[in-house]
């Protein structure tokens, strides 16, 4: 813990030693352990006295089982299995996205167009996209990669649009009048301001895409977390089905807190106000 | 609306009949009927790639006959209303409860640091997770019928409508009550005047994102741990391997939330922001409106 005294000027509050980006972030931990600890004990004491063990299995039982699946491999294969799809999901959600975005975000008719097909995505339930993937492409690799992109690919679009609405046009009459060319303003202008809205779109869609992957697994598809976690139901073993389910949501955690946000800190780090 | 690069130029070329024909081609009503054509085209090719997949004609005659009760051949009928009838009735209670438990879980959260460094991590875990997870979950748990359903829909559910209060508690302005603070405004004059009116936005946008994910967690219910009910109808269709009627029901299924969500919650949802959304463009107003639910995850 480095004791980085304040700046002069805090006011009655500049009492504290530690920087402000510090004391949050020792808080953050804090939290995540007590979260934590709360979380497991309330666990045991429900496992232990209010439902049967057989039913709500001990932390510990699953850690057990948790380490086993890790232990064999199966975890790293199948999560593989996953995110591969998921990342060609992504892709092609992107490649859609943009475009569609844009075309959005500067034609009224092409607004118009997919104005309807972009609001409704959103509330169209993921068995629907699930089953019907399984339908068309049977159990294979498609069907998960179609369903991530097609829940994905309205929020880029959307957002794509929104930030091409907030382009600062004075910047662009700007550029004009001293003879940028085109190419110049896309890079400079354009690019700078959509990119966060972009960035935003992802983020939000990663959280629903993951969903409706876990689901479209579940339906049609023969390796990958959702697979294992339907393997383990179908067994009609809740240990099993727990086991998976903490692993997906530890990786998930990891990816969130350490992908994504060093990623958007990275891309943004010129934008002064955000930090803290 | 439209920036620098504009693509609609206003033309004035051509006369007469191959105006308004040009003028109408633009138009946005125009537009969005070709969206409509689209999708049906990229249906039918679908259904010319994989003979499993029904094209649109049959899907719709088989639904006209599921919706009025017609025959299918033999004795199999269409149940439409039955099925709907077992399903709002769980659906309706799994999103009382989800409204209930997720405005109190919000409250707690969002007004207390204790409560918040405790639960705050769960809650974004139980956003995170799919519904089909407590649908095995709830099927191992309670078996068949109407406990593992309505189970499944409020724990996919709630945690949405707390994210979107805790949200709301904590977008009151520091100033504003840092002020309120320094003027000795009353704790009641506080809960009336800055904390009720603050949340009550974000409880609508919460409550619309329940229904939306509340819906799927039905569904999937049903298709999973029920023998009765919407979901397990189209089960039922999709196990005898007559996608016809499967695919039929998913066109109910995306109607009826579709119609929920466009015809009265978006509207709920607007008119309980419009305090704060009036500046903002349609654009920034639609990609709120979608994007609302998830931001919390």
């Amino acid at each position: 813990m480095a004791a980085t005294p304040t700046t002069a000027g805090h006011g009655p509050r500049g009492t504290a030693h530690l920087s402000l980006a510090a004391r949050r972030r020792v808080r953050g931990v804090t939290g995540l352990i007590i979260g934590a600890g709360g979380f497991l004990l309330l666990w045991t004491v429900l496992s232990r006295f209010v439902f049967d063990e057989f039913v709500l299995p001990p932390p510990l039982e699953i850690g057990q089982v948790m380490w086993e699946i890790v232990e064999s491999g199966a975890f790293a294969t199948n999560f593989w299995a996953t995110i591969e799809r998921l990342l060609y999901g992504f892709g092609l959600a992107l490649a859609i996205g943009f475009p569609v975005g844009y075309l959005m975000g500067t034609s009224r008719w092409w607004r118009a167009f997919f104005h309807d097909m972009v609001m409704v995505a959103g509330s169209i339930p993921g068995i629907t996209y699930a089953v019907l993937a399984l339908v068309l492409f049977g159990i294979s690799i498609l069907g998960p990669v179609v369903s991530v992109a097609l829940v994905s690919m309205p929020y880029i679009a959307i957002n794509v649009a929104e930030g091409l609405d907030s382009v600062d046009r004075k910047l662009v009459t700007m550029s004009d009048a001293f003879g940028r060319r085109r190419p110049a303003v896309v890079r400079h202008v354009l690019v700078p301001t959509i990119a966060p809205f972009a960035f935003a779109g992802v983020r939000l869609s990663f959280a629903l895409a993951w969903k409706v992957e876990q689901l479209t697994e579940v339906f049609g598809s023969s390796s990958g977390v959702g697979f294992q976690i339907r393997r383990e139901f179908e067994d009609f073993s809740i240990p099993g089905t727990l086991a998976w389910v903490f692993l997906f949501i530890l990786f998930m955690l990891l990816v969130e807190r350490f992908v994504l946000v060093r990623l958007e800190r990275y891309l943004f780090r010129w934008r002064i106000e955000d930090q803290p | 609306m439209s920036i620098a690069i504009d693509r609609t130029r206003a033309g004035s070329s051509g006369g007469g009949g191959a105006d308004s024909v040009r003028r109408f081609l633009r138009s946005q009503r125009f537009a969005r009927a070709a969206s409509y054509v689209f999708l049906l085209i990229l249906w039918w090719l679908a259904s010319m790639y994989e003979d499993r997949f029904p094209a649109p004609l049959e899907t719709f005659q088989f639904l006209w006959i599921e919706v009025t009760g017609g025959s299918h051949g033999g004795i199999v009928r269409g149940e439409f209303i039955e099925h709907f009838a077992s399903t709002l009735p769980r659906f309706g209670l799994g999103i009382a409860i989800s409204l209930v438990l997720g405005i109190a879980v919000g409250v707690l959260i969002g007004g207390s640091k204790l409560a918040e460094a405790l639960f705050k991590d769960t809650l974004l875990v139980l956003v995170a997770l799919p519904a089909i997870i407590w649908a095995f979950l709830t099927q191992m748990w309670f078996g068949l019928g109407d406990d593992a359903v309505v189970i499944t829909t409020f724990l996919s559910a709630f945690p949405f409508v707390s994210v979107n209060v805790v949200q709301g508690i904590q977008a009151i302005p520091r100033e504003l009550r840092r002020m309120s603070g320094a003027f000795h405004v009353s704790r009641m004059r506080r809960l009336r005047h800055m904390q009720i009116p603050a949340i009550t936005g974000y409880i609508f946008a919460g409550f619309r994102f329940a229904v939306i994910i509340g819906w799927n967690a039905v569904l999937l219910a049903e298709w999973f741990s029920s023998s009765e009910g919407v979901g397990w109808r189209s089960r039922y269709w999709y196990d005898a391997n007559r996608y016809r009627g499967f695919v039929a029901w998913v066109v109910l299924f995306i109607g009826f939330i579709v119609a929920l969500d466009r015809l009265v919650l978006v509207r709920l949802q607007r008119r309980a922001f419009r305090w704060r959304d009036a500046q903002l463009s349609t654009i920034e107003r639609e990609a709120e409106e979608i994007d609302v639910g998830v931001k919390g995850a």
